[in-house]
């Protein structure tokens, strides 16, 4: 397959499961706004505003978690109820187009929840040439490694009903519970110890350091880029050999 | 007379192939030492009841999923080495796959055959004429999630058979349609064979596979049975004509012809062809009425397997198949 041909799947793949179902169901689009929007709004009423700038940044880690994790239950519906996979598989396009073109198919549906909270960012007078750098840096490993364990999970699931069971604990897991939303230093010392074997701990760390909301969050940024790095290394590797192309 | 030399390929070898699913509890093969050549061109038959090992056989040769032991080569490539270069070459339908239902028809066809990497020129073109050529035009516009199960099934087809593939797995592709829509399936298949294309087709419809198929194998239990042209076929059973009489004649002397069976208002002989012919002189002679002909493909399959293809496997291999519905894995 020549690079415009890998180019071309890849855009029919971002058209096919990413445009063309929002085109049927422009739901779709409020659906992916209403979790981070709710958590904002939640946060800035409890905190009396306090809070507004970590329900901002949080909500961009949560947004671009969501559009990784969120595709366990395409790819595992496409797998098992429609064989769609198995079409891809005896065609001339590659694992790597597939599973690219699916995680941009994806991350289309998150876009209107990335307009509203890049706008109350800069809003808010966040954006520096720094900021925008590390929050554009940690957004982007967060996708991947959110991308790499749906592909994972979905390998796994059987049915896509088991997807339904599992999103809401991976949003449990790794945005309800560690400190997004909030700073760490809210917590007390034992559960800031626990917190840290979430990686959105290292990114919402990154992300609050950035925009100078958590002063006490940058103390150790380059541990926090290794471990995130390591973390989405780790789990895009998994990913290449534990997701499966060719059934065994 | 010498012309240019004949290079004639096979499009499918398989030898001695196994397949034993990682989460079958009894461990028993859902294919077994299957030793297979389907040619190139044309349409090959693969028929055998639920559980048989036909979808494994296909599912292998598709690249979907890894044989145990033996060794398959597709358009002359193996399949555990050389996936990427079969992947260029070839469509499937697989067994009870649906259409993607937020797509119209024409999108299904279109977008499938322009993810396959042809130029939307080309691609919208194609897409026309499988359309028009399997009467989906009229539909062309409409939702997936709009169209009846038959509909469905056509979309998929449609949407392979307009593929610039060379070789075409089709597991079941007319399940679910009515008469006159799998007699368009078939026009279009046949057309893509004439192509000089190949494909696999399985089927419960043994007067399709008849119908399409320049050769068949029919498998049971993970092992290959029979193969051949429809006509070898016959020249392997031991009765190979059939010969059915309405009217009153001693079972007796009929069962002296070959086996018998009751059937309402008379009785079906199935024998060889110079005992039909004296079957039929003798049955005239008495006043009845007949008809005869060679065996059919169901006869055929009734004589060899002892059950009809209708019956489930209920055998380690549908074990396995249904393990592989079910997903089953180590």
């Amino acid at each position: 397959m020549s690079e415009r041909h890998r180019l071309r799947s890849l855009g029919t793949l971002v058209l096919l499961n990413g445009l063309i179902p929002i085109r049927t169901q422009p739901l779709y689009l409020v659906n992916l706004l209403a979790s981070p929007l709710s958590f904002l709004f939640f946060i800035y009423v409890i905190s009396h505003g306090a809070l507004l700038a970590f329900g901002i940044t949080g909500g961009l880690v949560l947004t671009m978690l969501t559009a990784g994790t969120g595709l366990q239950s395409d790819l595992t519906h496409y797998r098992h109820d429609l064989k769609f996979q198995d079409v891809v598989v005896a065609s001339p396009v590659e694992a790597p187009v597939y599973v690219v073109g699916m995680a941009l198919s994806e991350l289309v549906y998150s876009l209107p929840a990335i307009a509203v909270f890049v706008a109350l960012f800069l809003v808010k007078g966040y954006a520096t040439p720094d900021s925008i750098a590390v929050i554009g840096g940690v957004l982007l490993l967060v996708w991947g490694f959110a991308t790499a364990l749906a592909f994972t999970l979905a390998t796994y699931f059987q049915d896509v009903r088991e997807t339904f069971m599992f999103s809401p604990l991976i949003s449990l897991v790794l945005t309800v519970l560690p400190p997004v939303y909030y700073p760490l230093a809210y917590l007390p010392h034992w559960a800031q110890i626990v917190a840290r074997i979430s990686p959105t701990t290292y990114a919402a760390a990154l992300v609050q350091c950035a925009v100078g909301i958590a002063p006490s969050a940058c103390g150790q940024s380059a541990l926090d880029w290794a471990v995130l790095g390591a973390v989405t290394a780790a789990l895009l590797a998994v990913a290449a050999f534990k997701a499966r192309w060719k059934e065994p | 007379m010498t012309g240019p030399p004949i290079y004639v390929t096979a499009a499918i070898v398989s030898k001695g192939l196994s397949k034993v699913y990682p989460g079958s509890s009894s461990g028993q093969p859902a294919l077994s030492d299957l030793s297979l050549e389907v040619p190139a061109g044309g349409v090959y038959g693969l028929i055998g009841r639920n559980g048989a090992g036909k979808t494994t056989f296909i599912r292998i040769s598709a690249t979907q999923l890894e044989p145990t032991s033996g060794e398959v080569r597709v358009l002359g490539h193996d399949v555990r080495t050389e996936e990427r270069a079969i992947r260029a070459r070839i469509a499937c339908v697989p067994q009870e796959s649906r259409p993607l239902y937020f797509l119209r028809v024409e999108e299904v066809v279109y977008l499938y055959l322009k993810m396959r990497g042809l130029p939307p020129v080309e691609a919208r073109r194609r897409t026309r004429d499988v359309l028009d050529e399997l009467s989906l035009t009229e539909y062309r516009r409409r939702l997936v999630n709009r169209l009846s199960g038959g509909l469905r099934r056509r979309t998929i087809c449609a949407m392979v058979l307009a593929s610039d593939a060379d070789l075409l797995f089709l597991d079941e592709p007319t399940t679910g349609l009515d008469p006159l829509a799998r007699r368009e399936v078939w026009q279009a298949i046949r057309r893509a064979s004439r192509e000089n294309r190949t494909i696999l087709l399985t089927t419960h419809y043994l007067d399709e596979a008849e119908a399409l198929s320049g050769r068949l194998a029919l498998v049971e239990r993970g092992r290959l049975v029979l193969e051949g042209s429809p006509s070898d076929l016959r020249g392997r059973v031991r009765y190979p004509y059939r010969v059915t009489i309405r009217g009153s004649m001693p079972r007796a002397e009929l069962e002296g012809f070959g086996r018998v069976s009751d059937i309402e208002g008379g009785f079906l002989v199935f024998t060889g062809e110079e005992e039909a012919r004296e079957l039929a002189r003798r049955a005239l002679g008495a006043g009845a009425r007949l008809s005869m002909g060679p065996v059919s493909l169901e006869d055929i399959f009734l004589e060899v397997v002892g059950r009809s293809i209708e019956e489930e496997s209920g055998t380690p291999a549908d074990e396995a198949d249904d393990a592989e519905d079910r997903g089953v894995r180590a």
